[in-house]
């Protein structure tokens, strides 16, 4: 197991090496960071000149590239614009697990801005992750237990209707309806954005109250092709030859089907689950928006707009770094799940 | 099956942790407290005033870092921190007007009790200039040579040349130079000081108690504040970035105050009880045209084309229909200031026949029978970019049909915001790339500076940090532009100022299309406020909360 883990880490290194080179190169050309400084006016030439020589932003793409990944303290900076270096640079690179800082945030350390943000995703997208997760499982195996009855047909078609629907419309509609409606017409009603009331403060029972509509709208999304995928796995294994050696057995049906069944029907679904983990910490872009959660997908969207790009690779790599983790991962917990899997020749 | 319970065993220990996290990192009045909610559509960059440009940050300044005047509901400034307004009747200014005198008052304290004095005057000026410090602007602080301190509460400015807008540019928050000397001295920046994006020591009656990212920035009252008390006891700014979401909030009371609204959304607001206020901000939404023989469309090199134009697109409905008659058509780019509009000076009418006159006599005319003008073989069709604002957007439609009627074909263009106003050679607007541009701006309000249109301000591969991106070099212009900067004998000043307006009314350089004003939605619970248009929130400290008392 460890010489496995040992070599899928391995081989993860020139993966993540060219990831960071195209998502740099990409990234570089996706806006310019001083003309969103500017404000409402125009930058002035003489300030546009200074700060794309104080920036960085002069150098050559590849020069750049080089100075995230490796630092520039080893290279002498022009600071007052003469042509002539001045002193050394003061950045370490990512190598030596220096991230740079934001550039819209001037002077905030890269690691500093996502570690403020990454604990409010994490307990929206994994609260969210365990609602769909229970709630596709429970309508997933009911559906598959009662194939082609009206209630089968029922959930089909509402989970249909909310997979087709955008999350945007979804988030604003409960938004109207629980926030804005409920109020007027007098009947209990959820807050309609940021994480606490600052009146009342931000207390456990504030934060979870705020999370209800986010969470709502990201599940109701996900139930569909969650509790399909469920429903069909569940349909081909209470099909196979050992569940009805099960039954003959007379074993309790409960037994039969959260024993027996679902642990082999869980195989696959450990892999879409796998595969979700990790974006979990990009957070969710638009849910984010527009509840004015103060997420990974929010910090994301703002700093990709304003061409932040040190921020923008800071969250990029975590995910990446996070998919290779999770899929190592995943492949541990099948072996865990199926015991005909092994990682040794 | 223990393993499973383990699972959720596990993820719910995350979720506590999580929570627990979030909620331990603070934030919360209780008790009562009146708290102001101002919903804020973009988020702070950076909170030293040296370090942004951005609306949203330097508009708070006047909540916990007093300016050292301010402007009031009619935009007139008004002493803060100085016991008057230098003029050349009191001896603040010197007669060649190279010399700028300033005295403070003798109570000013930061929050941390520390004395206020022209030192932090002199520092902030240093800082600003400094090449170390990767500022946001070095004007207009690069206009002065240098700066004295006879006393603590006097400060005499010397500059290089007579400047005129230094009432409306100069010291737009003053930097404690007790907190950040010492940082400047040890790492010979203040780039990365805790204080730009902790500034937990200010000068305005309230003061940072948090920022957190993405969520809100909470300020409390500040106990050394030296000016009348604040009704108000915090001021939380939250961060909302979705205009759908602020309006909701709005609705539901999850806001106290919301700005930036969209025209659209008016009627909904002001159904739900929120009073919308309009302050005419000196921006105005115009059509900038490129206006060079090497780039831009030839007709636009003619006058008659490009008053064509003016007169073929129907700008007083726009504002009926699409912005709900809640603005108008600015006559000039300087239309905020009367002072400089004289003689007053008249739109051009939607008169789409004398339109299609003009663009007969200019030569483009329908040769061909397709719909479309042309001449010497070029046909007349332009292209029209601008950003993807919805409003924007629906403009161009408008204005793409009405021109059709004309015989001038349009293509759209959008782009976002941050591709469409990229540098030369990257962005479109700044490389010429299009004939017909549109954004809002205007003149650095409440003074009538502008230095867009100099000459030697035209990008190229040389040069390509120039501002001059409609290419155009008009020498009487760029005359008057330099000439009024150093002006400052207010009577001359208004004079080229208004010729300027006159250059560009009968040349139409700029065709205005809707005034810009600021747009705040306000609940009915907040009592008091009035709004400036330079220092929105200038008069904080009489602001109420009535629902918050009962």
């Amino acid at each position: 197991m460890l010489r496995f883990i040992i070599k899928r880490v391995l081989q993860a290194i020139p993966l993540l090496f060219f990831i960071s080179l195209i998502l740099f190169f990409l990234m570089m050309n996706m806006g310019d960071p001083i003309a969103a400084m500017a404000g409402r006016n125009v930058t002035r030439s003489s300030d546009r000149a200074r700060l794309t020589r104080q920036l960085g932003l002069d150098q050559p793409i590849y020069m750049q590239y080089i100075y995230w990944l490796i630092g520039n303290d080893w290279k002498k900076i022009d600071i007052d614009g003469d042509g002539i270096g001045d002193s050394y640079g003061t950045r370490e690179g990512i190598l030596r697990g220096d991230f740079g800082t934001s550039i819209v945030n001037r002077g905030r350390p890269v690691t500093e801005v996502i570690a403020q943000r990454l604990p409010n995703t994490l307990i929206l997208m994994v609260a969210s992750e365990v609602v769909i997760i229970v709630g596709a499982l429970g309508i997933g195996v009911y559906s598959a237990l009662r194939q082609y009855s009206w209630v089968d047909h029922a959930i089909t078609a509402v989970s249909f209707v909310g997979y087709s629907m955008p999350i945007f419309f979804i988030a604003l509609l409960s938004m109207y309806l629980f926030g804005v409606l409920f109020k007027r017409w007098g009947l209990p009603y959820l807050p309609t954005v940021g994480m606490f009331d600052p009146e009342e403060g931000k207390t456990v029972g504030q934060v979870l109250l705020h999370m209800i509509l986010p969470v709502l709208s990201i599940s109701l999304i996900s139930f569909a092709a969650y509790s399909r995928y469920i429903r069909s796995t569940m349909l081909e294994v209470l099909g196979q030859d050992y569940i009805r050696t099960a039954k003959a057995k007379g074993l309790p049906k409960r037994q039969i089907v959260f024993i027996h069944a679902l642990k082999n029907a869980s195989l696959p679904i450990v892999t879409v689950i796998g595969l979700d983990l990790p974006l979990l910490l990009g957070g969710a872009i638009v849910t984010e928006r527009i509840f004015a959660w103060p997420g990974m997908g929010r910090l994301f969207l703002d700093h990709v707009s304003r061409a932040d790009t040190p921020v923008v690779m800071g969250i990029l790599m975590l995910i990446a770094v996070a998919v290779v983790v999770f899929q190592i991962l995943t492949d541990i917990v099948y072996a865990w799940l199926d015991p005909r899997i092994r990682f040794e020749k | 099956m223990q393993g499973k319970k383990s699972l959720f065993q596990y993820i719910s220990f995350i979720i506590l942790v999580s929570l627990l996290l979030t909620a331990c990192q603070g934030g919360g009045a209780g008790g009562g407290d009146k708290v102001l909610t101002l919903i804020w559509t973009q988020e702070f960059d950076s909170l030293n005033p040296l370090y942004t440009n951005m609306w949203f940050t330097t508009v708070t300044h006047q909540v916990w870092l007093s300016w050292a005047w301010e402007f009031d509901q009619a935009n007139n400034a008004f002493p803060k921190l100085v016991t008057e307004l230098p003029s050349m009747e009191n001896g603040g200014i010197s007669e060649d007007g190279m010399v700028i005198t300033m005295h403070l008052r003798d109570d000013l304290e930061w929050s941390d009790g520390e004395k206020l004095t022209a030192d932090d005057f002199i520092f902030t000026w240093e800082m600003a200039i400094n090449p170390a410090n990767s500022v946001a602007s070095t004007y207009p602080y690069d206009r002065i040579s240098s700066i004295e301190a006879p006393d603590d509460t006097t400060v005499v400015i010397n500059f290089i040349e007579p400047f005129a807008p230094w009432l409306a540019t100069l010291w737009h928050g003053i930097l404690p130079a007790h907190i950040l000397k010492p940082v400047f001295e040890a790492e010979g920046t203040i780039d990365n000081a805790p204080w730009n994006l902790a500034p937990t020591v200010g000068c305005g009656p309230y003061v940072l108690d948090t920022w957190e990212s993405g969520s809100f920035a909470r300020f409390v009252r500040n106990d050394n504040w030296w000016g009348e008390e604040p009704k108000i006891d915090e001021v939380f700014f939250r961060f909302v970035p979705d205009d759908a979401s602020q309006v909701a909030a709005l609705q539901a009371g999850d806001g106290d105050v919301g700005t930036f609204i969209a025209y659209s959304d008016v009627p909904t607001l002001q159904d739900a009880g929120i009073t919308i206020v309009t302050e005419p901000s000196g921006y105005n939404e115009g059509m900038f045209f490129v206006i060079n023989e090497e780039l831009g469309h030839p007709a636009l090199l003619d006058v008659k084309v490009r008053q064509a134009i003016a007169m073929g697109i129907d700008r007083v409905s726009m504002n009926e229909d699409l912005l709900l008659g809640l603005t108008q058509v600015p006559a000039s780019f300087w239309d905020a200031l009367a002072y400089y509009n004289d003689p007053p000076l008249e739109n051009y009418p939607y008169d789409p026949a004398a339109a299609a006159a003009l663009l007969d006599e200019a030569g483009w005319v329908d040769s061909n029978g397709n719909g479309v003008r042309d001449k010497d073989g070029v046909e007349l069709e332009l292209t029209y970019g601008t950003t993807i604002r919805e409003i924007r957007q629906n403009a161009q439609a408008v204005i793409q049909q009405q021109l059709a009627e004309i015989g001038i074909a349009i293509e759209i263009l959008s782009y976002d915001a941050d591709i469409y106003f990229s540098s030369y050679g990257d962005g479109p607007a700044a490389s010429g790339e299009l004939d017909i541009m549109e954004w809002s701006d205007g003149p650095i309000f409440p003074d009538a500076d502008v230095y867009y249109w100099l000459c030697d301000e035209i990008p190229s591969d040389d040069y390509p940090d120039g501002t001059n991106w409609f290419f155009l070099c008009d020498p009487e212009l760029d005359e008057l532009v330099l000439a009024q900067s150093t002006q400052v004998d207010a009577a001359a000043r208004q004079q080229s100022i208004s010729r300027i307006n006159q250059i560009f009314h009968d040349q139409v350089y700029w065709l205005g299309l809707w005034q810009d004003p600021d747009v705040w939605a306000v609940s009915s619970r907040v009592q008091n406020y009035k709004f400036s248009v330079v220092t929105p929130l200038y008069n904080i400290v009489e602001w109420d909360l009535i629902e918050a008392s009962e």
